[in-house]
């Protein structure tokens, strides 16, 4: 890199210093984005290094930066303590269903805001989004009984269900993204004999990616890591998502808490949430890049 | 046209989820119906009578040291054909919410303890707890058959009706590092409640001979950590009592309170003098950053001296030195020098089975279970004074003998936990813990904090 600067008179005036400007800027930017990465990766390090660590190197201080020796029967013990895979799959079924029903029903709700004006549609508009000014504990109780009423209680239901019932903050920036498609591509729909409800599944959503992708990332964190309502809903031992498992762990005042089997469930808790990233970032590019629109 | 055909399709849109919401709820109903006729046995609410079989739910924390009471049901359900029991779990930090919930939406548990936030006094004043008195009239129970010590049972009595069956009780010592004592050639504390020589002085000269304070974090090392209850209750350890007495019989609401008096402003700086003057204690800080947030920093084998909870035993294996158990020194409260943690069982006002939920605690609290349940709970102590003995030996490494003496000491010199006694305790809590920080960094001094904890304890007590 120092090469470079020497080598600038040489240059026609313009171009060395556009050169050297990008140079400086880019090394310094690169800089302390590797220094930021590492910053960011290091609690991962710290977990993944726990997660191997013996019960009794968890409590030394200073804290080592590798286990001292590889303990990789903590992955196979967290299956034996905790009804682990079990708890995975309750997980990734109360997730997926969440993700579809909030996909479905916000697209929908998104739609409508978005490209029928009615009489009072902002009214309503914003009466749904104040939906978002209420806290969950405000609900909880009111909820609970709904849902008992139901004879809902300690099954998925409680979980699931309000997901396809819409939720204001995606139907928001649902909303936002369908109000930028072109009225244009609508309207050719429309003269070719296309359905409402055809225009929204075949016109709407396929240029919708990188907001769906976001809207569906959203989602599945949300229902991912949730543990109120779980834990208000759900009383059998089988049908425990992974947050209250994993919350067992620290439960006791008493004890101190076995953190390297912590760490393993948190290890492998993320797994869906990077493995969702990874392909939902790929909708994402190709969302801007096939459909050519903002 | 293109108006009418989009307020058609909006008509249609409407007609189709009107449907939708009818037929889930039409769907739901009939569920319900089909449910009923099998559970309703269990909550039909005819309770008392034999021949029908009954269930109670058992609320309780999800962790080990509670949820073993899963493995004592079968023998339970064997020796009581009618009734079935379910233990209902939540995380500690949702343990409150859940209640909460369970019982404004109508289903309330049977049994439970006060095992999250709140304690028994936020309870019996939220009007939770059932008078147990006249079940226990009709049942014949007498807590010397269960060899539950009477002091015990005054606990959870108030004004003459009995609210909960002591379970177990945690004690107040101190637990030592043998290792830090060898290296600084220090005797170690006695556990012997009445060796009058183990004094509160005592301790501070002791813990000077062990203190290193370094700029290098890995070799700073502190001789005491005088974590002795809650921050309201301390003065009591010196003999200075901040709640009026009527407070121990009317159910936890303090008629006046003394927080700013002179004598509770000496008893803090004897305290934080631990810390900022003769510098043998670790501050809040330190130690959050030597064990993590609610981490214990005597577990890292950085502390000489820690007075806790006697729970912290039941951990004592797994630490990486040698551990002792001594008594609380003497603080200058010829009366009080530990406090107590009593669990008690406790039967909820909405509790359709109280009868039912009555002989699951007697069950729990028999002199067989007490003893089953400190190996498979990993430790939790009985109150049952024959089950005592089996705790005593729990513990690997440490002498039965001391624990023994530590715990007959504790039960003398005892008192129990204001956070079970008194009402919004919780609050309490948290605003001792906000008010008290500037003390700790040396921003402000006790005097300058005390009125406004003063202020702010009676406001919160009216609440």
């Amino acid at each position: 890199m120092s090469t470079i600067p020497a080598a600038g008179p040489t240059a026609s005036p313009s171009v060395t210093k556009r050169r050297r400007k990008v140079d400086g800027v880019s090394i310094a930017s690169f800089a302390a984005l590797i220094v930021t990465t590492f910053l960011m990766l290091l609690p991962l390090f710290f977990m993944v290094s726990t997660s191997l660590k013996s019960k009794k190197e968890l409590l030394r201080f200073p804290p080592t930066f590798l286990p001292d020796s590889w303990q990789w029967s903590n992955y196979k013990e967290i299956f034996e303590t905790l009804n682990f895979g079990q708890m995975y799959m309750n997980s990734l079924i109360i997730g997926i269903l969440t993700v579809v029903g909030t996909l479905l029903s916000s697209a929908l709700a998104a739609y409508g805001f978005a490209r029928y004006r009615g009489k009072g549609s902002n009214f309503w508009f914003m009466l749904m989004l104040s939906t978002m000014m209420l806290p969950y504990p405000a609900i909880m109780i009111p909820q609970f009984i709904l849902f008992s009423k139901l004879n809902w209680l300690d099954t998925f239901l409680p979980l699931i269900v309000p997901a396809f019932f819409g939720s204001a903050y995606n139907i928001f920036l649902l909303r936002q993204f369908f109000s930028t498609l072109p009225d244009e591509l609508f309207d050719a729909g429309r003269i070719d004999g296309c359905s409402e409800f055809r225009m929204w599944r075949q016109i709407a959503l396929p240029l919708s990616g990188p907001a769906l992708a976001t809207v569906a990332i959203f989602a599945f964190i949300y229902s991912w890591n949730d543990l109120l309502t779980p834990v208000l809903y759900l009383s059998s031992s089988d049908k425990f998502t992974l947050p209250v498992g994993m919350s067992s762990f620290t439960s006791s005042r008493f004890r101190i808490p076995p953190w390297h089997l912590l760490m393993v469930a948190s290890v492998l808790a993320m797994l869906p949430i990077v493995a969702l990233f990874a392909v939902a970032q790929k909708r994402f590019v190709e969302g801007i890049v096939l459909t050519g629109i903002k | 046209m293109k108006r009418k055909r989009i307020k058609k399709t909006f008509a249609l849109l409407l007609a189709t989820s009107m449907l939708v919401v009818l037929a889930l709820s039409g769907c739901s109903g009939g569920k319900s119906v089909g449910d009923v006729a099998p559970s309703g046995e269990g909550d039909s609410g005819k309770s008392g009578s034999s021949g029908e079989k009954v269930t109670i739910t058992h609320y309780t924390i999800d962790s080990e040291d509670r949820t073993f009471i899963e493995k004592l049901i079968p023998d339970f359900e064997a020796k009581h054909p009618n009734i079935k029991v379910k233990v209902e779990k939540a995380p500690y930090e949702q343990f409150d919410s859940k209640l909460q919930t369970l019982i404004a939406g109508g289903k309330s548990p049977d049994v439970t303890s006060h095992y999250g936030y709140g304690g028994f006094a936020e309870y019996y004043n939220k009007d939770m707890l059932l008078d147990l008195s006249d079940i226990i009239k009709e049942d014949g129970f007498k807590a010397s058959d269960y060899s539950i010590p009477d002091d015990l049972m005054k606990i959870y009595t108030v004004k003459d009706h009995v609210y909960g069956i002591p379970v177990n009780m945690y004690v107040t010592l101190m637990l030592y590092n043998k290792d830090m004592f060898d290296a600084a050639k220090v005797p170690y504390p006695p556990s012997d409640y009445e060796d009058k020589s183990w004094t509160f002085d005592k301790m501070v000269e002791d813990a000077k001979k062990m203190t290193h304070v370094s700029d290098d974090i890995a070799k700073t090392q502190y001789g005491v950590d005088f974590t002795w209850s809650e921050r309201d209750m301390r003065p009591l350890y010196f003999g200075v009592e901040p709640y009026s007495q009527d407070t121990w019989s009317n159910g936890g609401v303090p008629s006046e309170t003394h927080f700013d008096s002179p004598d509770v402003i000496a008893a803090y700086n004897k305290l934080f003098n631990l810390i900022l003057k003769d510098k043998v204690s670790p501050t809040t800080e330190w130690s959050k950053s030597v064990a993590g947030q609610n981490g214990d920093a005597f577990v890292t084998g950085k502390l000489g001296m820690t007075v806790s909870g006697s729970w912290s035993l039941a951990g004592s294996n797994d630490f990486p030195f040698k551990v002792g158990v001594a008594a609380v020194p003497a603080g200058g409260n010829d009366k009080v020098r530990s406090v107590l943690f009593v669990d008690p069982l406790l039967i909820l006002k909405g509790s359709k089975h109280p009868k039912e939920a009555f002989e699951w605690i007697k069950y729990l609290v028999s002199d067989e279970v007490q003893e089953k349940s400190i190996d498979l709970s990993g430790g939790n102590p009985p109150v049952n004074t024959k089950a005592a003995e089996t705790y005593y030996k729990h513990f690997d490494g440490i002498d039965p003998a001391d624990v023994k003496k530590v715990y007959e000491g504790a039960v003398k010199y005892g008192f129990e936990s204001y956070n079970h006694l008194i009402t919004n305790y919780s609050q309490i809590n948290d605003m001792f813990i906000n008010e008290m920080q500037p003390i700790d960094t040396g921003h402000k001094t006790v005097e300058e904090v005390m009125p406004t904890i003063q202020k702010k304890v009676m406001e919160i007590i009216k609440r």
